[in-house]
């Protein structure tokens, strides 16, 4: 019996101001409040509070029988806290109906595996600690920033205690097997992986307002065609997407809620699907196959690796530069210094720093706050320019204090 | 990009289409880009098309290989004035006559269709050749005296030269050449392209609506097609001349390949280079107000400007009012040779120009592997992803750009890289494919089997 797996990624980062080289040394204060402000009130409006009435109203439609998962960064949820509250409670109210799933990811919505395992650790227990405070859940199943995984994460995720944990069904690893199944990540005992079914997740998600493309516009009933195909080849249809897409990527006028409406129905039509959130399907289906990802691959533009965010110099110097930071943030013990630094990894800073203009440019352009990925640099290394010697001001601070107690203890050593 | 069939199956020049271009600057004799941009454009269409060229003055040691040069001052004027009675004329069928009213000062004859028996100008001069003489077109500087009438003078006897050539197409280069493309469409009834690399609003402003501003306007109103060197300039054309947009297809210039070298710097600080002429249009007073900004910051750089022209003294003074004039250096006009030694020290090019219908300076910086910051008032900004690019006025931005490509090499290593990439379509190979596209989708040539 095959199970349509719903996973939604809300995501909503943190964005830098325009940040001169002269605002280095005497501005601290590096968000861009009104920006940010401004983009979640849209998509607020435009997308959250419109998306999570519907799905409550087709799980009590339904009475239980669509099920779906989220995954919220950390930043989104402390946005939503300080500013959307109300948008907060429409994911809680979603959480109390029983069907819906809330898994782990890294708190700041970062590439830290990448960089500092002991950095991505922590940020996924923060991570794991806010859900449990808004939603009363503890989360059973990991996905990392932007799909981004290899055989490693999965290993260090299993031995966090994790059953399932979510990555790009990528051809180039798949070959002629098909991502509908649950799979074994080499290398690894027990965790099993959802592998996303892109080719029926970009219908949703990418396709579905393209006038171009031969299909639209897209109907469920034909959509629930494409998923009914799956019977008797595959046990789980991972359609995996950013949530923003309901309303924002594609917007109210295209269709998209009308859409989703009638997908659940449609797709219940034929009476061996069902939908399950991401646990139960992890304890129901059984692995198939072993899924070997030795290098890191994403769900991220055509090349669905980690070019999106790490492929030219600017965007590697930024991120190396940051992570080397690490040991001297924790040593000043300083908790504003230790969280601005958290949110400098969130790895929409390095998206925006891409210059693939000429493949997926576009996508990062669209996403992009500033007018060019130099600038998007240029005001990333500035800010951290100045939060170095901020640092580095707060280091001395710290420091005599380590001076005088090493001195005592030798003196009464002596 | 599609490619027409003519670029690749056709080998006989025979079969090609035939352009009349219509040119004012030309090597060897060049005051700015414009003759340069004439001259490469013509050697790259000329892969193309059987090209000829008239101009008013033309060098017999200077040729040009597979290009029909005619300078004015070569031809006898009696020569011309027969033309309208051969056999040549009559075979010319379309021949419809329009009153363009150009010209409000001059005071020849004002038809533009009159015959040339009476023609009279301080320009047209009587030469000795051999025993005999004979009259011809004779400036000695382009734009000095009385342009109206080189202009008007050149427009007359290049109608009257084009009745004797065979071509599809007429393509007309500025306003210079716009008088002679409007006589030459009105007598043969061939279509007019305007080629349009600068206007008289970039160079005197918006408010600038004299006799120049009233040769463009309806130069390009009479045309049939403009093919501006960028979008910047034809969004100038359609907000300033009121020509729709459904004649306008920019074509973006071109670049000659160099060799890059790097020389030994000639000061221990970094430098900041400017080139250009030292005008409105180029924005020079902006790049006082940046340096000023970016040495309240660092000390350690230098700004060179390399060009001449009316801001010259202007910009002295404002350089040692603001008290930066130890690191403020005016070069005044400098040969390419030593424009390209400045390009192999210099640390970062920037254009602040306030209205630049293309820009080549700032693709020869990026030639020379140097960082561009550019104003986005410029059509060169359209084709460089490599480069950081900022409103003209604002010169903060400009300054932090500066800064920021200074004390950061990784930076420069990706905006160079970039601006690389950029290069490969920046060639005069790909604006000669563009002008025969323009050609085709207007129908002006022969559609080619």
């Amino acid at each position: 019996m095959p199970s349509v797996c719903f996973y939604f990624q809300v995501h909503q980062p943190f964005r830098l101001k325009r940040y001169s080289f002269f605002d280095i040394g005497r501005d601290h204060f590096y968000e861009d409040d009104e920006k940010n402000r401004l983009i979640l009130d849209k998509v607020s409006e435009k997308c959250y509070l419109k998306t999570n009435r519907k799905m409550l109203e087709l799980i009590n439609r339904h009475k239980g029988k669509f099920r779906i998962s989220y995954s919220i960064s950390g930043v989104a949820i402390e946005q939503f806290e300080k500013h959307r509250p109300d948008v907060l409670q429409s994911f809680v109210d979603l959480a109390n109906t029983g069907c819906v799933e809330f898994i782990s990811e890294t708190y700041y919505h970062s590439l830290s595996f990448i960089y500092s395992k002991n950095e991505f650790r922590r940020q996924v227990e923060m991570h794991k600690a806010k859900i449990k405070q808004h939603f009363n859940q503890v989360p059973k199943v990991f996905r990392n920033t932007e799909l981004i995984y290899n055989n490693e994460i999965a290993s260090v995720v299993e031995k966090m205690g994790y059953k399932a944990i979510l990555c790009e069904g990528v051809d180039r690893y798949l070959g002629e097997r098909t991502p509908n199944f649950l799979y074994q990540p080499a290398g690894t005992l027990k965790i099993k992986a959802f592998l996303k079914n892109y080719r029926l997740s970009d219908d949703i998600a990418f396709r579905f307002s393209d006038r171009n493309w031969a299909e639209w516009p897209l109907q469920a009933d034909t959509f629930a065609s494409w998923v009914h195909k799956v019977a008797g080849n595959g046990e789980v249809v991972n359609l995996f997407m950013d949530y923003e897409t309901f309303g924002e990527h594609q917007w109210e006028e295209t269709g998209i809620f009308e859409f989703l409406d009638h997908l659940p129905m449609e797709i219940m039509k034929h009476k061996d699907f069902d939908f399950k959130t991401l646990s139960e399907a992890a304890d129901m289906a059984k692995v198939r196959d072993i899924y070997d990802v030795p290098d890191y691959s994403s769900w991220a533009d055509a090349e669905r690796d980690l070019s999106a965010w790490l492929s030219n110099a600017m965007e590697k110097e930024a991120a190396s530069r940051i992570y080397k930071l690490e040991e001297k943030v924790f040593s000043t013990m300083n908790p504003d210094l230790i969280e601005f630094w958290g949110k400098l990894q969130t790895s929409d800073h390095f998206y925006y720093m891409c210059t693939k203009f000429w493949s997926d440019g576009d996508v990062h352009k669209y996403f992009s706050p500033y007018d060019s990925p130099y600038d998007a640099y240029i005001y990333f290394m500035n800010v951290l320019a100045d939060f170095e010697t901020t640092l580095e001001e707060a280091l001395q601070d710290v420091k005599p204090v380590k001076k005088a107690t090493r001195k005592k203890v030798s003196t009464t050593e002596s | 990009m599609t490619t027409p069939p003519i670029l690749d199956e056709l080998t006989s020049k025979a079969d090609l289409p035939k352009i009349l271009m219509l040119g004012w600057e030309f090597p060897p004799v060049i005051n700015g880009g414009l003759g340069v941009a004439c001259h490469d454009l013509c050697i790259a269409l000329s892969k193309y098309a059987n090209v000829t060229m008239i101009i008013p003055k033309s060098n017999p040691d200077f040729v040009v290989k597979n290009l029909n040069l005619i300078g004015l001052n070569t031809i006898d004027a009696k020569t011309l004035r027969n033309i309208g009675h051969t056999d040549t004329y009559k075979k010319v069928k379309q021949v419809h006559f329009i009153d363009t009213h150009l010209n409000p000062y001059y005071n020849g004859n004002a038809s533009p269709h009159h015959d040339l028996q009476n023609l009279t100008s301080q320009y047209l001069k009587t030469v000795k050749v051999g025993d005999e003489t004979a009259e011809v077109f004779q400036i000695d500087d382009l734009y000095g005296g009385d342009v109206i009438e080189k202009v008007t003078v050149f427009g007359k006897l290049a109608a009257k030269l084009a009745l004797s050539l065979d071509f599809d197409v007429i393509h007309a280069h500025d306003w210079m050449t716009m008088i002679a493309g409007m006589e030459i469409k009105a007598k043969t009834g061939k279509p007019l392209v305007v080629h349009v690399h600068s206007l008289e609003v970039d160079r005197g402003g918006p408010q600038s609506k004299g006799w120049v501003y009233q040769v463009e306007k309806k130069g390009m109103e009479y045309a049939d097609l403009l093919m501006p060197v960028s979008n910047f300039t034809g969004h100038i054309i359609h907000d300033y001349y009121q020509i729709p947009w459904s004649k306008i297809r920019p074509v973006h210039n071109g670049i000659r390949p160099v060799e890059p070298f790097k020389s030994v710097p000639m000061f221990k600080e970094k430098m900041v280079l400017f080139v250009g002429r030292l005008t409105r249009q180029k924005g020079p007073e902006y790049f006082v107000d940046i340096a000023e900004r970016v040495l309240q910051k660092d000390q350690n750089v230098r700004f060179v400007m390399a060009g001449t022209g009316e801001y010259f003294n202007p910009l002295l003074e404002r350089a040692a009012q603001r008290g930066i004039a130890h690191r403020f250096h005016l070069t005044g006009f400098l040969n390419l040779d030593k424009v390209r030694k400045l390009l192999s020290i210099a640390d970062v090019y920037i254009m602040p120009s306030v209205s630049e219908p293309f820009g080549l300076s700032a693709v020869e910086a990026v030639q020379f592997g140097i960082p561009a910051v550019i104003s986005k008032q410029s059509g060169v900004a359209e084709v460089l992803n490599g480069a950081l690019k900022f409103d003209y006025w604002d010169i903060n931005l400009a300054a932090s750009y500066i800064l920021n490509l200074l004390h950061d090499p990784v930076l420069v290593e990706n905006v160079t890289h970039d601006a690389y990439k950029d290069l490969e379509i920046i060639s005069w190979d790909h604006a000669a494919k563009k002008v025969i596209e323009g050609y085709n989708a207007f129908h002006l040539i022969p559609e080619m089997v």
